[in-house]
């Protein structure tokens, strides 16, 4: 992989595959990106292309690693709902505390209560200055 | 493993991706190497394969045996279409036949 006709650029990309994919094809893909740069391929895209692969083959599970995907799938699982939990957690009390929140409903002061017609359900009102609010 | 040779007839290329299928279709007329691969391709199809593109491709080909690395010649390893690989290929293209057959007879009748 230490080929002088393959920028260092390309080479960080090779550097991302996987150990036993840099073993199989590496030295090849070396050379390959070094051809395609002399035909007039813009590195980048080389660069960009290997990257894309390097992220694939280290998705793909190898044969009898069946366990390492369902492992990755609750991995990502757990951090999702871990990050919700935060993102919640952080919110409700900034909810709490905004005076822009309190002051919407600021004047909201229960007038009376009485069942929602048909569902017999309590309902709060509030009566003030000519108009009706429910909260 | 030998999924490519399915005796059910059953199109296994379907959602190979594009890739795949081209690569398949360069190597039925003999064995190449990677850079052979991409501007055989360029030339038959028009399309560009990336090298990370096609060393997927390669590997996934290669998983469902559908083509064979040979030894290496230099640092470049040549692939090989299998039987297998060439009857899923045949498959595949008379699908694509039958599809595109249909697609122009309803331009047809569509009078477009």
């Amino acid at each position: 992989m230490g080929d002088p006709g393959v920028p260092r650029l390309v080479g960080v990309a090779l550097r991302c595959y996987p150990a036993r994919w840099r073993q199989r094809h590496g030295a090849e893909a070396a050379e390959l990106a070094a051809l395609l740069i002399r035909d007039g391929t813009s590195p980048w895209s080389i660069f960009l292309s290997y990257l894309a692969g390097a992220s694939r083959a280290w998705l793909v599970p190898r044969p009898g690693r069946r366990l390492s995907r369902v492992a990755c799938a609750l991995l990502i699982a757990a951090c999702s709902l871990g990050l919700s939990a935060g993102l919640l957690a952080s919110a409700a009390p900034a909810r709490a505390a905004s005076p822009g929140r309190t002051g919407e409903h600021g004047n909201c002061q229960p007038g009376h209560v009485r069942d929602t017609p048909g569902t017999g359900r309590p309902r709060v009102r509030i009566g003030k200055a000519g108009h009706d609010q429910t909260c | 493993m030998n999924r490519g040779n399915d005796s059910s007839g059953q199109d296994v290329l379907r959602r190979a991706g594009e890739a795949s299928v081209l690569i398949l279709i360069s190597l039925a007329d003999g064995p190449k190497h990677g850079y052979a691969l991409i501007q055989d391709i360029k030339e038959l199809a028009g399309v560009e394969l990336g090298p990370g593109t096609l060393y997927g491709a390669l590997d996934r080909l290669e998983r469902l045996d559908l083509i064979e690395s040979l030894p290496a010649d230099d640092r470049r390893h040549p692939y090989r279409i299998t039987a297998p690989g060439a009857a899923a290929l045949r498959v595949h293209l008379d699908a694509l036949e039958r599809v595109s057959a249909a697609g122009r007879l309803r331009l047809r009748l569509g009078g477009i």
